[in-house]
């Protein structure tokens, strides 16, 4: 399998006439970008604005980002999501880099929504502030979760993954300013080089608690909960099999952007052939009973052993109860004699005095940390918000409240904030960015 | 100028040595013993008072002393608190300990203090305490000083304070996130910890797991009358000469002891060299820590089948875990050779 990402690096993002990307300026045609997302009837507002690395804006609640691409053959971007099911991984895709696409709800936020700031002390906290973002804000007709502290947020993130193809669409003919290539040799065709290098698989494991469809991680649209852990290759994931879900408290996500850009993967690939054999990825999942949980981490085990795998690494989208997850998948591959190293974020409360996961052994003898979930942030006000700012502490959001006797409300009325690291958008960057680590204080 | 107030003990506050370790708490204006160096390095504060306590008042009288002590800095303006440092001294450290924790409760300033790692405060008070990594002996003066002194301007200035490992004082058990300098992502920070894992070369992890040491409950003996029943103590019971050399506190080393012609241990022949209790009634009876006496009694009795011919014996105070798991089971080679089927272990 091969994948040829070409990538066209924006350099700024404007309206205009016409949608296209010229000598490094994405230009949207608005109306017609809105015209297109409106064309689902459940989407009752839309709004399409531009912010930059700097600008005082706060963005809340931020359900999703995407970035935005286009398969040169035509196949749709993410497979039994904006398409019918069709592989992804091969062939070339046109990227536009150094932006993204963030999905806002104008009004609603929920559990597993966030915060993201453009520029101060907030910018420090999220990857999407590094970003030129085009921001998608709107408000649907799903009534039934308006009120609900967990939200699909169906229409909005479908409408967030068909407007990423549609203003990709415009580099589909142009020539890539580079091009970078993905490829691995079948697992068992490898160069006797190859072969002398340790061996390893990435064993990842995407939110999929919720019981009830509509909530989690989908590979090639299918809801993750349903599966049990199965070989893939990396370039899937990197192309758009999978798409992230709407379930967890943000800062542990991993946003459809960050599986289209997976930094692991792409160190794994950098490190393939020098110091490792990259097997492949190990696709498992998060579950909700013991029974599953081990039952996930037999299968992890055992297809890491049948690969010949001498190494794990192990990355979960989540904390708490899915620590259980990810400590059983560790040990069951250390038993099978695979070495192990597992990537996650820790909820040691905001005195940092809890134990760091809720499952520990001995055997999970390395990880590397990216943050605590609990976290208290304090942040100025921002001149402009983007969505709704009472949505912070009104809905629920993981990492906000309504009211606390000793902290008072999350958001004060100058617009200033309060609130847990939870809420800020894919905080902890567990996908691989984390320029954080934990310590002992 | 900010102010900061040194606590020490009867030893370094020049009242006398271990004679005088009843000595009742006082307050003094100005600077005894230790002070001097601590006002020299503070920057920005100056020490305005020295409060002097026996270790042992403190000790047999904690709540007296702290009621007293707390008495002395009412009213008294005062930023930041220090006391030691306590070395390996283990009364002092728990002094410290003590003292620390009640005034930062009470008056919500900074408490610091400095001990060596063996030092039983450093367990009982590491997560109340900034506690500095310290040395085993008073030789260490200046430096441990430097380093509580170096912490608390930080303190005092509002400085950026960084983690325990980098500031030097024992962790007090709080997690939190930091921003790397070196700003390496989390994605090459794992495949490299991967790579050294998999070429066996050491690598640290960033969640250090705590080893929980847990020893499974063993089936219990069917028939005690046949069973060969030995006796091993952490007490520090030995003879006399304490031939093996079995150290006070931190042991390394133990001895085991003939006892097969013996009814009972004679207060002539054995005695206690454990540091960390009043050995005078162990010595008066050393059967009441190894209960020689009553096992012979069971023995006739046909409570048990026979008393195993030795008795081991090391000292329990300040002993590392570790070293108490290796001298377990050098212990456990010679109960294995006996056939011994149980063993009684008494701890003091």
């Amino acid at each position: 399998m091969k994948l040829e990402i070409g990538n066209f690096h924006v350099k700024d993002i404007v309206f205009g006439d016409e949608t296209s990307y010229r000598q490094g300026i994405l230009t949207i045609n608005k109306k017609e970008a809105l015209d297109f997302v409106l064309e689902d009837e459940h989407i009752t507002e839309a709004e399409l604005l531009i912010v930059k690395p700097g600008d005082r804006v706060r963005l809340v609640p931020v359900k999703e980002a995407i970035e935005c691409r286009v398969k040169v053959n035509g196949s749709t971007l993410f497979p039994g999501v904006t398409g019918d099911v069709m592989p992804a991984g091969d062939g070339r895709t046109h990227a536009l880099k150094d932006c993204s696409l963030l999905v806002v709800g104008k009004h609603w936020g929920g559990f597993q929504d966030g915060l993201i700031d453009m520029s101060g002390e907030g910018a420090k906290y999220t990857y999407y502030s590094q970003l030129k973002n085009i921001v998608l804000v709107g408000d649907t007709d799903e009534e039934f979760e308006k009120n609900e502290q967990q939200k699909k947020n169906h229409a909005l993130r479908w409408a967030g993954h068909k407007l990423a193809e549609y203003i990709g669409s415009c580099v589909k003919d142009l020539d890539p300013e580079d091009i970078e290539t993905f490829e691995l040799d079948p697992v068992t065709k490898r160069s006797e080089d190859l072969k002398k290098l340790p061996s390893m698989v990435f064993v990842m494991q995407p939110q999929s608690q919720m019981e009830e469809m509509g909530y989690n991680d989908l590979v090639y649209g299918w809801d993750m909960n349903h599966m049990v852990p199965t070989f893939m290759h990396p370039n899937e994931v990197l192309d758009g099999a999978v798409i992230s879900g709407s379930f967890m408290p943000v800062s542990s996500k991993w946003s459809t952007y960050e599986f289209q850009n997976n930094p692991t993967i792409k160190e794994l690939y950098a490190a393939h052939g020098k110091t490792i054999n990259f097997l492949g990825v190990i696709m498992s999942n998060l579950n909700v009973a013991l029974e599953q949980k081990n039952r996930a981490a037999l299968f992890v085990a055992q297809m890491a052993k049948s690969l010949g795998a001498d190494g794990a690494i192990v990355a979960e989208e989540g904390y708490g109860n899915p620590d259980a997850d990810f400590i059983a998948c560790i040990v069951a591959l250390e038993d099978a004699g695979v070495k192990t190293v597992g990537i996650t974020n820790e909820c040691t409360g905001r005195d940092g005095e809890s134990q760091p996961l809720v499952a520990l052994d001995v055997k999970a003898d390395a990880i590397v940390s990216c943050g605590n979930v609990s976290e208290l942030i304090e942040l100025l006000p921002m001149e402009t918000v983007i969505g709704e700012l009472e949505s912070l502490g009104r809905d629920g959001l993981s990492g906000g409240w309504a009211n606390d006797e000793i902290l008072g409300p999350s958001v004060k009325p100058d617009g200033s904030i309060i609130m847990e690291n939870n809420a800020m958008f894919c905080g902890d960057q567990v996908c691989g960015w984390s320029p954080k680590t934990m310590k002992e204080f | 100028m900010k102010k900061a107030i040194l606590y020490i003990n009867q030893f370094f506050g020049q009242i006398g040595g271990e004679e005088k370790a009843d000595f009742e708490p006082e307050i003094r204006e100005g600077l005894v013993g230790p002070a001097m160096e601590l006002n020299k390095q503070l920057n920005g504060a100056e020490v305005t008072h020295t409060i002097i306590c026996g270790d042992n008042f403190m000790g047999s009288n904690e709540k007296e002393a702290v009621g007293r002590i707390m008495k002395f800095l009412e009213g008294k303006d005062f930023d930041i608190f220090f006391a030691g440092p306590a070395f390996q001294a283990g009364r002092y450290g728990n002094a410290c300990g003590v003292i620390c924790k009640a005034v930062k409760e009470k008056f919500d300033v900074p408490v610091i203090s400095s001990m060596h790692i063996e030092n039983p405060g450093v367990e009982m008070f590491r997560k109340d305490v900034y506690i500095f990594k310290g040395g085993n002996n008073a030789g260490r003066m200046r430096q441990d000083i430097g380093a509580m002194a170096a912490f608390g301007n930080k303190l005092l200035n509002g400085e950026e304070l960084l983690w325990a490992d980098a500031e030097g004082y024992y962790g007090r058990g709080k997690r939190h996130q930091v921003w790397l300098e070196s700003k390496e992502p989390a994605s090459k920070r794992v495949v490299d910890m991967l790579v050294k894992k998999l070429n066996g070369e050491p690598f640290v992890t960033e969640l250090p797991i705590p080893k929980k040491d847990t020893v499974a409950v063993a089936p219990a003996i069917k028939d005690l009358g046949k069973a060969n029943i030995a006796v091993v103590t952490t007490g520090g019971i030995v003879p006399l000469a304490n031939p093996d050399r079995i150290q006070s506190a931190s042991a390394t080393r133990w001895g085991r002891y003939d006892y097969s012609k013996m009814d009972r241990l004679d207060a002539g022949d054995f005695k206690t060299i454990h540091a960390g209790f009043d050995p005078a009634a162990a010595n008066a009876d050393p059967n009441v820590i190894v209960p020689l006496d009553a096992l012979r009694a069971y023995e006739k009795e046909g409570k048990i089948g026979k008393l195993h011919e030795y008795f081991y014996s090391t000292v329990g105070t300040g002993t590392t875990q570790g070293e108490a798991a290796r001298m377990a089971r050098e212990i456990v080679e010679y109960l294995r050779d006996a056939k011994v089927d149980g063993v009684i272990m008494t701890s003091t």
